[in-house]
């Protein structure tokens, strides 16, 4: 290798072609991101991917401007081999309801912390006498890229990992090292820790420890709702049907009937205001799993009745 | 994922509660209430803007489908929907500084889903006619409503924050009306078909009669002809839109 300022490692050709690769990259993870806020339920997770989504069309939109200046096709993205697309298919198949923390581990954990240490990879190496058109591109990715790592890492901090979780990283790791990384020739780690320590990612975070408090509930209604809860759980049917509203008896009894047995708790998850009436949510759970009942109560005199209840939702055990 | 998800899909928090927006009308209207919150007290303020909460996180949610189910779509209509997702992303922050402003919480009324299966929309041109023509073009009118009766109550922190909102929604019906004649621009039927699409949903929110030509304070939402025009609506659709209100029935 010679010394000259003039001596370079990527030639024009090869320059357009791991440029073609990184869009690929950044358009795929954008346009999943941008499809996964819908099927995310946490507010943190889903206004950090709503957050990034642009940050990353942007990234895809520099690369993809900057391939016509290099003798290539304008907004063209460009896997580097099938391996890596099966990657990227792998990466965005966690769509239930409960996997939020394998939607960000993929995206947060592998995919952008290779990004940084292929794009620093690339900016070591790209001529500062020739380069700098790509060279701008990277410096202002890199710390984006980072900062996005940063905060997602935060969000999947606090909504805390199963054992499932670990498991799920390697198998995107394999993957992703089978590829070659997203230059397709093994040069930059498939999974890597990057340092984020100082970044600052207040503007990335919204509502991270916002959670329901349940003194926003009156203390009558509250003593009411989680009494009617443990009567749930005990099977206590002459201590329901005393809370429910008699015109209201049959529907509310039958779509109790269909709650799973075992559960061993309660806890008021959510109340929301109908005029006079309160919509409240809670929670049943119990080793074989939880399952989330809406009830509308109405006061009768000096008491609340259940007036509907419908079962919402279910989940399996963590 | 499927191109589009099926409506049901969308998640929520626990704290969320869901119902249909006939039940809430209905349940409110047994109690001798509005079918829609007025703005006539501080509750209605409150639950008039835990109601815009929701939908910019329904619009957020939509913009991002947007965003991943035309991949075939040209890559400016991509940046458009991406630039869209940030901007209701922060659309949803602000309001829930507001709620937290007003003294409420997240979750404090039911959230119904009707703007979302709006943005359910298969092909991008109705889905850009309707969520951004129709139901920006609505947000618009909202917004500018909120802030003039936050001029009136004397609450600047609203009237500012709103307004940079309402900046925001003119610049989204602006993109939807650039992709509706460009998505269509050889093909009239399936413009006739998108423009059907928002005629629909200008006729849903029209609701039963709330929206109406008039005075900020005189009607359940008045349409914002200034804020209309400024994104790029001609005189001649607010009229159209307009004639729409008085043909829908009262709720
Ligand atoms: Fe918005
Ligand atoms: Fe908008």
């Amino acid at each position: 290798m010679t010394s000259s300022p003039l001596a370079g490692e990527f030639s024009v050709e090869l320059s357009g072609r791991v440029i073609r690769h990184y869009r690929y990259a950044e358009e795929r993870m954008m346009r999943t991101m941008g499809g996964w806020i819908a099927l995310t339920a946490e507010l943190p997770a889903k206004l950090v991917l709503g957050r990034h989504v642009w940050d990353c069309a942007q990234h895809a939109d520099l690369w993809g401007r900057r391939l016509p200046e290099l003798r290539a096709a304008a907004q063209k993205s460009e896997p580097p081999n099938e391996a890596f697309v099966r990657f990227m298919d792998l990466l965005e198949r966690p769509e239930d309801r409960d996997q939020t923390v394998e939607r960000l581990v993929g995206v947060y954990r592998v995919l952008k912390p290779h990004l940084v240490a292929a794009y620093e990879r690339h900016l070591e190496r790209a001529n500062p006498v020739y380069e700098p058109p790509t060279r701008r591109i990277l410096e202002r990715v890199i710390p984006e890229e980072r900062r996005h790592v940063a905060a997602g890492l935060q969000v999947i901090a606090r909504l805390g990992e199963s054992p499932r979780v670990a498991e799920w990283t390697r198998r995107l790791a394999d993957a992703l090292a089978e590829a070659g990384g997203v230059t397709g020739d093994g040069t930059s780690p498939a999974l890597v820790t990057i340092d984020v320590d100082g970044v600052n990612t207040a503007g990335d975070l919204v509502a991270l420890d916002s959670a329901f408090d349940v003194t926003k509930v009156e203390p009558d209604l509250r003593g009411r709702v989680e009494a009617h809860g443990r009567a749930l759980i005990e099977g206590d049917a002459a201590g329901i049907a005393a809370d429910v509203a008699p015109d209201a008896r049959d529907a509310v009894l039958g779509a109790y009937a269909r709650l799973p047995r075992g559960a061993n708790a309660t806890e008021i998850v959510g109340c929301a205001r109908l005029g006079a009436q309160r919509v409240v949510k809670t929670r049943l759970s119990g080793p074989p799993g939880s399952v989330v009942i809406q009830q509308r109560w109405q006061r009768d005199g000096a008491a609340w009745r259940v007036v509907a209840a419908d079962v919402v939702g279910a989940e399996r055990p963590a | 994922m499927d191109r589009p998800i099926a409506y049901d899909k969308l998640a929520r928090e626990n704290r969320f509660v869901r119902m249909r927006a006939r039940d809430v009308g209905e349940l409110r209207v047994e109690q001798g209430l509005a079918p829609f919150p007025d703005l006539a007290s501080p509750e209605s303020i409150r639950e008039r803007v835990h109601g815009i909460m929701v939908g910019e996180l329904q619009a957020m949610e939509g913009a991002g489908r947007s965003v991943y189910d035309f991949p075939d779509a040209p890559w400016e209509f991509t940046m458009d929907m991406a630039r869209q997702v940030w901007d209701e992303s922060r659309h949803v922050e602000i309001y829930l500084a507001l709620i937290d402003h007003l003294g409420g919480y997240a979750g404090e009324f039911p959230e119904t889903t009707i703007l979302w299966r709006c943005a359910c929309a298969e092909d991008a041109a109705a889905r850009v006619a309707g969520v951004n023509r129709g139901l920006e073009g609505l947000a618009c009118d909202v917004f500018a409503q909120l802030i003039h009766i936050a001029k009136k109550i004397g609450d600047p922190v609203i009237e500012r924050a709103v307004d940079f909102v309402l900046a925001d929604e003119i610049t989204h019906v602006r993109m939807g009306s650039r992709w509706l004649n460009e998505l269509t621009r050889d093909d009239p039927e399936r413009r006739r078909r998108a423009v059907e699409f928002q005629d629909s949903i200008d006729e849903r929110f029209n609701l039963g009669g709330a929206r109406r030509d008039g005075a900020p304070e005189e009607v359940g939402i008045s349409i914002a002809k200034d804020a209309r025009r400024l994104a790029g609506f001609t005189d001649e659709e607010i009229e159209r839109l307009i004639k729409s209100t008085q043909r829908s029935p009262v709720y």
